[in-house]
């Protein structure tokens, strides 16, 4: 009865439900991706996953839908219309203007307006569609292959036809639950050219502003499909991804091709950042893991480190300092181009997830406990 | 009153000489009656000095409100929510860290293991293996006890344990932010599980002060103990009941000293003191008998028994030695001061009485108890005062220096009651009545502020600055913690609580409420599954969010507090955080959960209101806010019912019942700026303040009318009237305030409002029927019609 009388009271909603997906029972709830972020003050202060710049303009992604943006280098903030509720956990910008935001249920929004208003572009439903229809394409491909191949390589090639079909039920399981797996973060060139990566093994791009995404889990290493957790360029033009297990991926043909690195590290890696010198790479993760490459990744050196709470995110301010930030507060800073890093753990303890610069040698961190203003070391301006 | 007299339509003021049946049958048997009294004074006294005290939670809350049902019937599934202790040791000098410390931290921890009632699987402190630290690694996760295995008090081990605590998630949970205490926290059981029986607050709170908080401030100085929980609350209003036998004592002691200066005379003093008392312990012996305890409200009733018992005795004594000073026997002056006084005596206390049963209405038991409390100690002050009073008068008599006290008294006072006489003059009325009016315009503006509910901060059941609330305030200030929690209660099919629609429903609920001024913080399994998910996703917070997969969830929620998950996975609470428990901050989240109940009940899952504190008095709150005007409605109605049956006029009503009304109106008045809301406490002073007030005017206008039916002037009736009985009402009123007013001092927050707010209502309503009820009577009593309508009677 109740349901009967949700759906005829929240009509629309029901209806936008079951286009997205055949629920297996109706909510009474309209589900989160069906959810505007509710306008909160509370945005600020809550779980921010990723802080980045648009322009002079700071915008910064987190928990339940909510996007939030600064024109006074993270003083005030305002909050942004966005469609869903979901945790969103990454945001970039390919111009001033022109913005991305992923997050769970697979979701990606886009804004045209410098981050003030974001439309709903993809879903982990289409994701996962895209995924099984690449997976589609494979056994048939594979198929043609078994049927073309010498009666020798036919067992070996129909155990790799099981495999696909292995995966594509997965996936097809996932898309009977809904939307199940996140993204994680996101990086646009320009306003038309960027990826996505997230859980197991996803990675999109796109190369006309999101209208359309191809599946480019195909062209990555990555049989097991661990989770992809960032995605950037490092000075120099080169594309970085890290992941799960020690995962780094480059491409220095702006993503057509990908190529793994032998990593020293097995654990996983949060993020990659540059260092500000061509073809440097600073990844890091787990337990305060940090890795760096002057040769795009051929050869890696262990940097050392005491603190070993996991690092999250990074950046380079202007006088070349590199910054990391992670959970128990920690805030590493290197004056010497990642050769060493002097740590700071911030007194409330609360994990950083994302770091940008702000005038002066400030900082601007977001995390845990929201967005805020420290100084070149992490600590809390008064 | 099958007096044959007066169906003959004789006017029983106008007969005076009249000799009523009951009067016989008294008088008659007067031998009979007080042996009577004897052996029932013996065994209701046996049993009165049985009684025990009671303080059970039940009986102070609705419980046929909604909520309370809702709250009961899951009550075995919330059981561990609500009932525990925290016990902060807090170190004055230096931190925690030292090896002082932790050792006293060590024995209290092994005290309280061993405290009958405590739930040892349940007991945290930063000794028991149950306090972890938990570490992300690439295999999975590592942690350890808080307290190093190597722990050996060196100076490496604690900053070892400084490490652990720091990575343990307990800073402001089980440590407080500052690093300078810790909090030993203690489930407890309900009822024992081996023995069954339920556990004794009195005793265990006790227990917590000998063998917890004196031991250990006194073996290591450099602590300081607090202990807050329902069960030392309780504890501690168990201990405030017994500081009510001194004030018992005290008001006894003043109460006699002032009976004796009124009366002169040892038999006029000892006597209504006397039959007082036994009032009272008819009255407790019989609640007993009936099953009941004392708790903190109706422990107050025998104070009200007392001080009724006396003022009407007042009246009595008064009688006697007025009619003794004509020259009359001691037993002529007894049987004409009960013909004289029986009517209007009976009709006072009749009308106590049926006031105090109006709190009936209210789904409250402890408001119940009191009324019935009040109820039957007010039948008995009826029998105990108009007849075994007498009764004993008539055998012992009026000493002759209260005669004598009578007789220059009344001459000495007449100037006095000349000028008082004056507040029924055509002149002086008008003025009287334009101050009541404007009384009336302050209280009414006043009174708008009145607040349904408790308003400080703390347990309001005890002051503001007791050591329960001292040490509550410590912890919240300390902690991250709230002391007002609101419970929703969370109903879905059996082995479906932890389904995703479940958890995203509560999670949107939360941020509604989180979004709700007034509401800190709220926490349910869709908390615990979001950072679970997070830690089972190496820490990382980009995993914050309830999984769509349903393996994930149950992961995540597989270890779990017991209490946010029943037995059959059929409940599960939300539990909200409240700033405080103002009625306002209360209904609006009340408000809000019941509309998202609405929008978003299904049958996959129910938001069921309340449980918690805050739910308590949410509903307790609701209940008192509908009864109130249904308890003055009813009370005024008795009340003006009873007057208009004994003196046949509404004008009479009227002058009787708007001085009492004035009174109602300024004391919401005082309550609003004084900052005391209507709760379950004050609900009742309206009732026995109307209830018992109404006796001075029922007195003075019996006099009032009779005068006038003789012929009199009003001005000369009311000076009549003041003569007779004028210093009698006075003295009532002092001697029923005297009967209130030492609750003011006492440790229970509650009695004291109740003590103060009676003790106002008592002696103002003493004065409204002084002042305001003859500048009434001038304007409402048309006394030439009065005697023409007796006349024809006749």
């Amino acid at each position: 009865m109740a349901k009967r009388l949700m759906c005829k009271t929240l009509g629309a909603v029901c209806l936008g439900l079951s286009m997205v997906w055949s629920a297996p029972a109706a909510f009474a709830l309209a589900d989160v991706i069906e959810t505007p972020a509710r306008p909160t003050d509370l945005a600020p202060e809550r779980l921010l996953n990723d802080v980045t710049k648009a322009g002079d303009r700071i915008v910064a992604v987190g928990e339940r839908g909510h996007i939030i943006y600064s024109d006074d280098e993270g003083q005030s903030w305002t909050q942004s219309d966005v469609p869903v509720s979901v945790t969103l956990t990454g945001v970039d910008f390919g111009s001033d203007t022109q913005g991305w935001a992923v997050g769970h249920s697979g979701v990606i929004l886009h804004s045209e307006d410098a981050g003030e208003t974001w439309k709903l572009q993809l879903t982990g439903v289409q994701a996962l569609e895209i995924a099984i229809q690449t997976k589609e394409d494979q056994a048939a491909a594979m198929e043609e292959r078994i049927e073309a191949a010498p009666e020798a390589e036919k067992g070996d090639l129909e155990w790799a036809l099981d495999d696909i079909l292995f995966t594509m039920e997965n996936m097809q399981s996932d898309l009977d639950i809904g939307p199940v797996n996140p993204l994680l973060d996101v990086w646009f060139e320009n306003d038309n050219h960027g990826f996505v990566v997230g859980a197991y093994g996803m990675i999109l791009r796109t190369t006309d502003g999101g209208e359309s995404w191809q599946d480019w889990a195909p062209r990555i290493d990555n049989a097991t499909n661990f989770h992809l957790n960032g995605v950037t360029q490092i000075t120099g033009g080169a594309l970085v991804v890290v992941g799960e297990s020690g995962q780094i991926h480059v491409s220095v043909d702006g993503g057509q091709t990908w190529e793994r690195r032998e990593s020293p590290y097995e654990g996983s890696l949060f993020g990659v950042i540059g260092t500000g010198q061509v073809n440097e790479i600073l990844a890091f993760g787990l337990r305060g893991n940090m890795l760096f490459s002057s040769d795009l990744g051929k050869t890696w050196r262990v940097v050392p480190s005491t603190a070993d709470a996991t690092l999250n995110d990074g950046t380079v301010v202007d006088d070349g300092r590199i910054i990391l930030v992670g959970n128990g507060g920690v805030v590493l800073t290197s004056s010497n181009g990642a050769e060493s890093f002097r740590e700071y753990f911030r007194s409330d303890r609360e994990g950083v997830m994302s770091v940008v610069p702000v005038s002066g040698t400030g900082l601007l961190i977001v995390g845990e406990g929201g967005a805020t203003i420290t100084d070149a070391r992490g600590k809390n301006l008064q | 009153m099958s007096n044959p007299k007066h169906d003959k339509g004789e006017h029983y003021l106008t007969t005076p000489k009249a000799e009523p049946f009951l009067e016989r049958m008294i008088f008659n048997n007067r031998a009979i009656i007080l042996v009577a009294f004897f052996l029932l004074t013996l065994f209701l006294g046996y049993n009165a000095t049985k009684i025990q005290p009671d303080a059970s939670f039940e009986r102070m809350i609705p419980l046929q409100h909604p909520y309370i049902v809702n709250m009961l019937e899951n009550r075995d599934d919330l059981q561990n929510l609500g009932n525990f202790v925290r016990i902060a040791v807090e170190v004055e000098e230096g931190d925690i860290f030292t090896k002082e410390y932790m050792e006293t931290l060590k024995q209290i921890t092994d005290e309280v293991f061993y405290l009958n009632g405590v739930d040892r699987s349940g007991l945290q402190t930063l000794w028991t293996s149950n306090v972890r630290w938990v570490e992300v690694t690439e295999q999975g996760f590592q942690g350890g006890t808080v307290i190093p295995d190597t722990y050996d008090g060196s100076d490496a081990s604690l900053e070892q344990l400084r490490q652990n605590v720091l990575r343990s998630n307990e800073v402001g949970r089980l440590v407080a932010d500052n690093f300078k205490s810790t909090i030993v926290y203690a489930p407890l059981y309900e009822k024992n599980p081996e023995t069954g029986e339920p556990l004794d607050y009195g005793e265990f709170s006790r227990q917590l002060e000998e063998k917890i908080r004196e031991k250990y401030e006194a073996e290591n100085p450099n602590v300081e103990i607090h202990i807050v929980g329902f069960a030392k609350k309780v504890g501690d209003l168990i201990e405030g009941i017994g500081s009510i036998a001194w004030f018992a004592g005290i008001t006894i002691i003043l109460t006699t000293l002032l009976l004796f200066w009124y009366s002169r005379s040892i038999t006029g003093t000892l006597v209504p003191v006397f039959t007082s008392i036994i009032a009272v312990f008819l009255q407790l012996g019989t609640l007993r008998l009936l099953g009941y305890g004392l708790d903190p409200y109706s422990v107050l009733v025998p104070f009200l028994v007392f001080a009724i018992g006396i003022s009407h005795g007042v009246q009595i004594v008064n009688a006697i030695a007025v009619e003794a000073a004509k020259g009359f026997d001691a037993v002529t002056a007894a049987r004409l001061a009960f013909r004289a006084l029986y009517i209007p005596g009976m009709l006072a206390l009749i009308s106590d009485a049926f006031g105090f049963l109006t709190l009936i209405f209210i789904e409250i038991d402890v408001i119940r108890d009191l009324a019935v409390a009040a109820g039957i100690g007010v039948a008995f002050v009826i029998i105990t005062n108009l007849v075994l009073h007498v009764l004993i008068m008539s055998y012992i008599g009026i000493s002759k220096g209260g005669i004598r006290h009578v007789q220059n008294h009344g001459e000495k006072q007449d100037r006095k009651w000349r000028v008082m006489s004056y507040f029924a003059h055509p002149g002086v009325a008008p003025i009287s009545l334009l101050i009541a009016v404007i009384g009336l315009g302050l209280g009414l503006y006043y009174k708008q502020n009145l607040k349904v509910g408790d308003l400080d901060r703390g347990a309001p059941e005890l002051r503001a600055d007791s050591r329960y609330n001292t040490d509550n305030a410590f912890i919240i200030d300390n902690y991250s913690t709230s002391a007002d929690v609101l419970v929703v209660m969370v109903e879905t099919p059996v082995e479906q609580c932890t389904q995703y629609e479940v958890l995203r429903a509560m999670d949107a609920l939360q941020w509604e409420l989180e979004n709700t001024p007034g509401v800190q913080s709220s926490a349910s399994l869709a908390d615990v599954s979001k950072i679970v998910t997070k830690a089972l996703n190496e820490g990382n917070w980009k995993w914050y969010e309830i999984s769509r997969n349903q393996t994930i969830i149950n992961a995540s929620i597989r270890s779990a507090p017991s209490g946010l998950i029943n037995t059959d996975c059929s409940l599960t609470p939300v539990l909200v955080f409240l700033e405080d428990h103002k009625a306002e901050t209360l209904q609006t989240v009340v408000d809000r959960v019941e509309a998202f109940a609405v929008n978003n009940n299904s049958e996959d899952h129910t938001f069921l209101l309340a449980a918690g504190n805050a739910g308590v008095e949410a509903a307790t709150n609701e209940v008192i806010s509908s009864a109130k005007d249904m308890m003055l409605l009813m009370v005024y109605g008795v009340v003006s019912l009873l007057c208009l049956i004994t003196f046949r006029s509404v004008r009479a009503v009227l002058c009787i019942v708007v001085p009492l009304g004035l009174t109602s109106i300024l004391c919401e008045a005082i309550m609003a700026v004084s900052g005391i809301g209507i709760k379950v406490a004050t609900l009742p002073v309206i009732a026995l303040g109307v209830g018992i007030g109404v006796d001075y005017g029922i007195y003075i206008y019996s006099k009032l009318e009779k005068y006038l039916l003789e012929g009199k002037t009003l001005q000369e009736a009311y000076f009549e009237t003041l003569r007779s009985t004028g210093k009698a009402v006075m003295f009532t009123g002092v001697t029923l305030g005297l009967g209130v007013v030492t609750w003011i001092f006492s440790p229970i927050k509650f009695q004291a409002d109740m003590g103060f707010l009676l003790f106002f209502m008592f002696l103002w309503n003493m004065v409204g029927a002084i002042w305001l009820l003859p500048a009434l009577a001038r304007f409402l009593l048309r006394p030439d019609q009065m005697l023409a309508k007796a006349r024809a009677a006749k």
